[in-house]
């Protein structure tokens, strides 16, 4: 009887409790959007104090703040390597298509024109979805979320920078890891809407994806950017703008000065990034169509995807060396880190040192061989620069300025002479 | 009543079912894998003459070396989990990582300090993984799976998720910078000139688990453990010691892995070592160890690590694309361990 007594009171007193905590924690996750969005819109006038009470005309003192901040943190903000962390954006004009998409498909790998919807960003811009009008009244104060793709130094380093550029122009900001998975990032996204920022930052796991994640954000009526990585030419009608590297570009640069180096003779293999994303066709078929067009006696040798372990590569590059023997003057890799590590341990080991490699950078390990004049050149890819871009563009929308659609870092062609300048490396 | 006729001319029952095995089934079920490397050194022989070079050359065998020699390493430690029945460690990569971070941490202590902390990680890791599987019976496979998350977890929280760079970890002073010069130097350093350090040590790793799998008490009472778990219960073998050696061994395989791997890249970081599980795993149950336990060698482990790496440089000679060669290297990978079973099966082993 004493038990059964002491089971209801024990279980009267949980009701109680669970219904307690229940109303707690109501009141406290009752945050449906209005509520959050309240509590974001509050901030800026809890942080710029009496004056972003009240507004004057054009954003008031909270966008003369701003715009102040701004000016300060451009001038100021550094990357570890010495450049400036929020310089403005490069753009470039789109040449026009040479086919329909499904027609430039048929054209051979080695012609440029076949690469035309993977190197721009030329999307249909009648469909564009209806953006989210700048609030012009300032980046101070304002809250941004940025989701990432996944784990990596790079990241890391991105991030690091990103908060440091978010402070210094007086933004807030949090940012979500999905550790490269899909399905995670999917949720973030929808997280990241219910939170209710005043802007979303996305650097998609998968560009194919993409489409889905922006329109969400932007029929949420959020603001909507794409970072470092392009996206299908479909998800542009739904990012406000995207900021990233010009990977062809780049690479497109570098193959120049090695065309140059080989003096327009000689074959050249290709390790590439992960098959399939932006970086696999721009680093391989950027600098293969360059060499094509520009030097037509260079012929491409190889082209693999050992992945991003030195021992697998250092194996491919053994095996090309001894299949193709003096064939073999130049290799393209798409990492300057471990892809040129074990590349360079190979040609070592077979005492090639007529061998050029070139790379898309910059990491600690690529700026050392490229001191050491293991690797001959490599292409200087900012990720504290990419950070400070995608805050830059932010900043600029609160503050109501025009910003491009798409704007790229700048970039540059390290070599033994100039590398000084690029060191210490971000990451 | 009727009666039942016999229509059967011949009243003796003859058993007409064919007896003979195939003599290429015993052969291969003696010699294993090795049947598989050396069919592939004469493939790979001629692919390489037709395309004019030497597939004994000496970078092409150093390629070769080379190119396993990692993985080789922790599959010389990896056996005794499988062997032991315990199916896969997933914590091998993030027991590299934590190898190599221990080691470039802790390199102004010197180099073979070092080295020693590095070791010491992968021991205790093994230990952990030991006891929770060996003594409190975890199942192997989401033990190991969820400690290398809580590893993964630790690395990234106490290192915020950067690299670490031995010269960078390293005091200004000539002796910490000759330490981490040393640890970079470990992947690559040739014995003679020819033979990478590498592959040297993955040998004597191969020869070491060779001697202890054959030649001690321990080797033999796996090889019980991994058969019948509760005949060598009852046999009065202490397995939660032997299923914790066994993990000890693997990690520490994995460790020395991890060093070389971190001082190969020049970086210790939480992804050193991704892949690893599986990776070593096909080399394992390649060179025919059953995936059940109780059943494969060291030496067959040697020979699936070898088979792996001729394959992708034949691969390589031929010069196929990427896809194509893991279409091929799956094929190939399927085929080998059919053959295996198939052979066990008609020798009444499997």
């Amino acid at each position: 009887m004493k038990r059964k007594s002491l089971a209801i009171l024990l279980s009267a007193v949980m009701v109680v409790a669970g219904c307690l905590a229940g109303c707690g924690s109501s009141g406290d996750d009752s945050t449906p959007a209005q509520t959050q969005e309240q509590e974001q819109k509050s901030e800026p006038a809890a942080e710029g104090g009496d004056e972003a009470e009240a507004p004057a005309e054009g954003g008031g003192s909270n966008l003369d703040e701003s715009l102040a901040l701004f000016d300060e943190a451009v001038a100021t903000l550094m990357t570890t390597d010495g450049h400036p962390m929020l310089a403005p954006g490069v753009t470039f004009d789109v040449p026009a298509a040479e086919g329909t998409a499904e027609e430039l498909e048929a054209l051979d790998d080695s012609d440029s024109a076949k690469w035309h919807f993977y190197e721009y960003l030329d999307w249909d811009e009648s469909q564009d979805a209806e953006f989210p009008a700048s609030p012009a009244d300032g980046c101070k104060g304002k809250h941004v979320i940025m989701i990432v793709h996944g784990a990596h130094a790079w990241t890391t380093c991105f991030s690091e920078a990103f908060e440091q550029a978010c402070e210094a122009v007086g933004m807030t900001c949090d940012i979500y890891d999905p550790n490269w998975d899909q399905s995670t990032q999917d949720g973030y996204i929808d997280q990241a809407i219910n939170e209710q920022p005043d802007a979303i930052g996305v650097i998609p796991v998968s560009a194919d994806h993409a489409a889905q994640q922006f329109k969400k954000i932007t029929d949420a009526g959020i603001p909507a950017f794409c970072v470092n990585t392009t996206v299908n030419a479909d998800a542009m009608n739904y990012v406000m703008a995207f900021t990233g590297p010009n990977d062809w570009y780049q690479m497109r640069t570098l193959a120049d000065s090695l065309g140059e180096a080989m003096n327009g003779e000689g074959g050249v293999a290709y390790i590439t990034h992960n098959v399939g994303g932006s970086p696999y066709y721009a680093r391989c078929y950027g600098p293969l169509t360059e060499l094509a067009e520009k030097y037509p006696n260079i012929k491409t040798l190889d082209i693999q995807s050992p992945g991003f372990e030195a021992a697998a590569v250092k194996q491919v590059v053994a095996d090309w060396i001894t299949k193709h023997g003096d064939d073999l003057k130049a290799i393209v890799l798409a990492d300057d880190s471990d892809q040129a590590i074990g590349t360079v341990e190979a040609i070592k080991a077979a005492n090639r040192s007529d061998i050029l490699v070139v790379a898309a950078g910059i990491s600690k390990q690529g700026a050392e061989l490229v001191e050491s004049g293991d690797l001959y050149m490599m292409s200087y890819q900012s990720c504290q620069g990419d950070a400070g871009l995608a805050v830059r563009t932010m900043a600029e929308y609160f503050n109501g300025v025009d910003i491009s659609r798409v704007s790229y870092i700048g970039t540059d062609v390290i070599n033994k002479d100039n590398v000084a300048d690029f060191t210490p490396c971000q990451w | 009543m009727s009666e039942q006729v016999n229509n059967n001319p011949n009243p003796a029952k003859v058993d007409t079912r064919k007896t003979e095995i195939n003599k290429g089934i015993i052969l291969f079920n003696k010699l294993g894998i090795w049947v598989i490397v050396v069919a592939l050194v004469v493939m790979g022989m001629i692919i390489a003459m037709v395309n004019g070079g030497s597939f004994f050359g000496a970078s092409n065998v150093q390629s070769i070396l080379e190119a396993v020699a990692l993985q080789g390493m922790v599959c010389s430690g990896l056996i005794y989990v499988v062997y032991a029945g315990n199916m896969n460690d997933m914590s091998i990569p993030l027991t590299m990582a934590m190898a190599g971070m221990m080691t470039v941490q802790s390199i102004n202590l010197g180099f073979p300090i070092a080295l020693a902390i590095g070791l010491l990680s992968g021991v205790c890791i093994g230990l952990i993984n030991g006891f929770m599987i060996g003594k409190l019976k975890a199942n192997p496979i989401i033990w190991t799976w969820g400690f290398n998350l809580l590893l993964s977890g630790i690395i990234r929280v106490v290192w915020g998720g950067k690299q670490l760079y031995a010269d960078s970890v390293a005091a200004d002073t000539e002796y910490a910078q000759n330490a981490a010069n040393t640890f970079y130097s470990i992947s690559r350093t040739y014995i003679g000139g020819v033979i990478s350090l590498m592959a040297i040590v993955m040998l004597v790793l191969f020869a070491i688990s060779w001697f202890i799998h054959s030649k001690t008490s321990f080797g033999q009472k796996l090889k019980l453990v991994g058969t019948s778990y509760e005949a060598a219960r009852f046999s009065g073998i202490n397995c939660t010691k032997v299923v914790t050696m066994s993990y000890v061994l693997c990690s520490t395989a994995a460790a020395v892995g991890g060093i070389f791997y971190a001082a190969l890249r020049k970086t210790a970081s939480y992804e050193n070592g991704t892949g690893y599980d599986f990776s070593c795993l096909t080399c394992v149950l390649l060179g025919g160890t059953l995936l059940g336990g109780g059943q494969g060698s060291v030496v067959g482990t040697l020979g699936g690590v070898l088979a792996y790496g001729i394959l992708n440089n034949i691969l390589s000679w031929i010069g196929l694309g990427t896809y194509t060669k893991y279409a091929v290297q799956g094929v190939v990978f399927l085929a080998i361990v059919w053959i295996n079973t198939y052979s066990e099966r008609k020798l009444g082993k499997g």
